[in-house]
């Protein structure tokens, strides 16, 4: 009986590593040509199926599929261009994951969205520097917007031309008015009046027992960082010293003076004392609720998303209104990262339809594609009445462009609404008028484990400040422990390649 | 031949058998195959690059790999020693339960958590935990003891890992050990009952001895996930406050690994707990071996 199992189980093996063997030639064995992608197809031949993969645009949305239906119609009618698209559908969990999986299993679309893990992929070759298709375009030369202008020339494999995703604050218009601080506030946004103001709405809680703190934060401070770090002189990753070197500011005494300032609004009841346990589900929901009088959210979009259910929840006199950062040795929300997009769009450098793919690129940044991708469906989102646009609730409820949201959208019949409400176009403004580059960098590869470490260990310090479990004393400390944890290497290295 | 000659006897028991091996072939022998990324630099386009320990290089040499390992090892340890033994002794107990409806009963609710997925665990439990409002310190409130952030706090977090796993897991993992009191012989506990013994004596005396090669088994075979620790519980329940003592193996291999793309890293790092598994496994069943003349096999 043993034999006869060794046997079947050395069969079964050798079946195993033979079926695995077969399939182990390389996926670039079988790489098609580098060769520029081909012309244009023709309208009246057979269309070129585009591969596309995009995060929640599966095969299984109705309206993702009508969406590339109705893209298909359009680019064939308004630019000669036969294109199929084919959704590629992905697993359900993490985006980032499963797509890394996917092509790295040798799955290539043509279009390909990335939302984290692009660098990997670049880093092999396999995405298209779109440079000279940006510079031949038609449309989308003329919408990027600057931040995505310095991001592409330093990283040209990723396309995503969004208005700047700045965090901004908001509170409820009732609780700002009822407020004797919130004049100053509004004229002169300085960290005291800031202070002021918070004291004032725990004080006199506007909402009968509400709010229990002024401010609260999913998780951990990044978002609080937006209001303030301008405010502390942290408005880059790196700050030039005095003699002209560079040093880390989270290990700055800019740093330390921020920290003491979250650590007073903390021991006053001020900042949410379960913030670092929060997330942005239950932030949200302390937010409408009214135990927090402050959040911030995204720019735009999430922002009219807030004032409608905090309407919705209590009362139109409960709208947003958006408040400034914080005005101190600068002001701002913070230096936008220019070293990449994030996210975006990305055309695989092994496509053989590389040209069509950039064409359907352009095409939507094109007022007649800006109107399907950022509209949606005419009389389903909107209809066209005495030549001009009135955008219905499904638009605002459910709308969201796929594609191109440059600030300003140009449109060839005018729009009788506007695409986003007051708050959400004022947020966007003042991420706009904010608008400051950072000198960060992508770190080498040789040092990420390094800065994973001394992430974690700033994390841990800083809420350990801010919470009064470390005595701010100990700062120095911390930034011993930093510098031997690899911010040594790390600060030559910047000082070295910034520029 | 004669083997053979059994197994044509009972080629519908061994077709049974077909689906099972199938599934461990599938999911659990040609992923071996691809442990051979530990030792490559992936290459989507062109030949993969044979880079040796490259990886375990930069996975042992890295700042967070000490800690990483100490809490991985600490975390385990106390899952072993607080969790481990709570599922034999639930099942005692509920085998002690006379009433068939109020056992079914009790097995249901204890079974219920197995069911719930961390994300929702976490929740609740960072609820109930809550210094202010959650239903622990309450309760410690009332007793006159100070409120307590558990799950910022350094000193408990491990804690509550150990009492949120044995919250979820305790009664799913009791299953085991029923069955095989089930298989115990009545007639050993009605010659017992003859002789005059207590049913503490008769759970002491009979009930767990009988439980004894179960429990070895599945001893040793937790032991091969020992360098688990729990990454969805990890996960869940991180938070900036107690990063460096929670942070383990597979937090980091996934932070790192999977969330930067290094794919060939994480197969590396789980390489690597896979051998100290199978270490643990194989040296656990050999000592039990040699003691008791019970292993795995």
């Amino acid at each position: 009986m043993k034999k006869v199992s060794l046997v079947l189980i050395i069969a079964m093996l050798v079946t195993v590593i033979a079926a695995c063997s077969s399939n182990s030639n390389s996926p670039g064995s079988n790489q098609p040509s580098n060769e520029p992608g081909t012309a244009s197809p023709n309208p009246s031949a057979d269309p070129v199926t585009l591969k596309i993969v995009y995060k929640d645009e599966g095969t299984a949305n109705p309206v993702s599929v009508k969406f590339f239906e109705t893209l298909e119609k359009a680019l064939k009618e308004d630019e000669g261009l036969n294109v199929k698209f084919e959704l590629v559908d992905l697993a359900q969990g993490s985006y980032a994951e499963n797509l890394n999986l996917l092509l790295l299993g040798g799955t290539i679309p043509d279009i390909i969205y990335f939302q984290g893990g692009d660098q990997q992929i670049s880093e092999q070759g396999l995405l298209e520097d779109l440079t000279p298709y940006i510079e031949q375009s038609k449309y989308v030369k003329d919408i990027i917007e600057p931040h995505n202008a310095t991001r592409m020339a330093s990283y040209p494999y990723l396309l995503w031309i969004k208005p700047l995703a700045s965090k901004t604050p908001v509170v409820r218009a009732d609780w700002l008015n009822a407020m004797d601080s919130s004049k100053a506030l509004l004229a002169d946004p300085t960290i005291d009046n800031y202070y002021a103001f918070f004291k004032e709405l725990v004080e006199k809680k506007p909402g009968g027992d509400k709010p229990g703190y002024a401010l609260t934060a999913a998780g951990d401070i990044a978002e609080i960082n937006f209001i303030f770090n301008s405010a502390f002189g942290l408005d880059t990753t790196w700050l030039k010293k005095e003699d002209g070197t560079y040093e880390y500011s989270k290990v700055s005494q800019n740093e330390k003076e921020k920290l003491a300032f979250y650590n007073k609004l903390y021991n006053e009841g001020l900042l949410d004392p379960q913030f670092i346990t929060k997330q942005w589900d239950t932030k949200e929901d302390a937010f409408y609720k009214g135990d927090a009088a402050v959040i911030t959210g995204t720019a735009g979009k999430i922002i009219d998303l807030y004032d409608g259910r905090m309407k919705e929840l209590n009362g139109d006199g409960a709208n947003l209104v958006v408040l400034p950062p914080a005005k101190g040795v600068a002001q701002g929300f913070g230096a936008t990262d220019v070293t990449k997009e994030s996210r975006g769009l990305a055309i695989s450098s092994q496509s053989k339809h590389k040209d069509a793919a950039f064409q359907v690129f352009d095409y939507l940044a094109s007022p007649k594609g800006q109107m399907l991708d950022r509209l949606g469906f005419e009389n389903e989102h909107y209809t066209v009445a005495d030549g001009q646009i009135e955008l219905n609730d499904k638009y605002y409820s459910e709308w969201y462009a796929r594609f191109w949201e440059p600030l300003e959208m140009k449109s060839e019949t005018p729009l009788k609404t506007p695409l986003l409400g007051e708050p959400g176009t004022s947020s966007l403004q003042a991420a706009a008028d904010f608008y400051t580059e950072d000198n960060n960098f992508i770190i080498p590869e040789q040092y990420i484990a390094n800065w994973d470490a001394m992430n974690n260990l700033y994390k841990e310090y800083a809420t350990d400040f801010i919470t009064g479990k470390k005595n701010l004393s100990e700062f120095d400390k911390f930034v011993e422990a930093w510098n031997a944890a690899g911010g040594t290497d790390i600060t030559k290295y910047a000082n070295e390649n910034i520029k | 031949m004669k083997a053979l000659r059994r197994m044509r006897q009972d080629w519908v028991l061994y077709a049974m058998l077909a689906l099972p091996i199938l599934y461990f072939v599938i999911f659990h022998v040609i992923p071996l195959y691809g442990m051979k990324l530990a030792f490559q630099d992936y290459r989507i386009l062109g030949d993969h690059v044979w880079v040796g320990w490259k990886h375990f290089n930069v996975l042992f040499s890295s700042p967070a790999f000490a800690s990483v390992m100490q809490n991985t090892i600490i975390i385990s340890l106390m899952k072993i020693i607080f969790v481990f033994p709570i599922p034999i002794a639930l099942s005692l107990l509920i085998n002690e339960v006379r009433s068939s409806k109020y056992r079914k009963y009790v097995q249901s609710v204890v079974y219920l958590p197995h069911f719930l997925s961390w994300v929702v665990i976490a929740g609740i439990w960072i609820s109930l935990l809550n210094p202010t409002e959650g239903g622990v310190n309450l309760i410690g409130n009332f007793f006159g003891l100070p409120s307590v952030d558990y799950m910022t706090s350094k000193d408990h977090i491990r804690w509550v890992f150990v009492v949120s796993e044995i919250w979820r897991s305790a009664g799913w993992d009791s299953i085991i050990y029923l069955a095989a009191i089930m298989k115990i012989s009545p007639g050993l506990y009605e010659a017992a009952k003859i002789d005059g013994a207590t049913r503490l004596q008769q759970m002491t005396f009979i009930t767990l001895p009988h439980l004894y090669s179960t429990i070895v088994t599945v001893f040793i075979l937790n032991l091969g996930f020992f360098m688990n620790a729990g990454f969805d519980q990890v996960f869940n329940f991180m938070n900036d406050s107690v990063i460096s003592v929670v942070d383990i193996l597979d937090t980091y291999v996934y932070r790192i690994g999977i969330g930067n793309g290094q794919f060939a890293y994480a197969t590396a790092a789980s390489l690597f707990k896979g051998v100290i598994g199978i270490v643990l496994i194989l040296g656990t069943h050999f000592i039990s071996k040699r003691i008791s003349g019970k292993g795995v096999w």
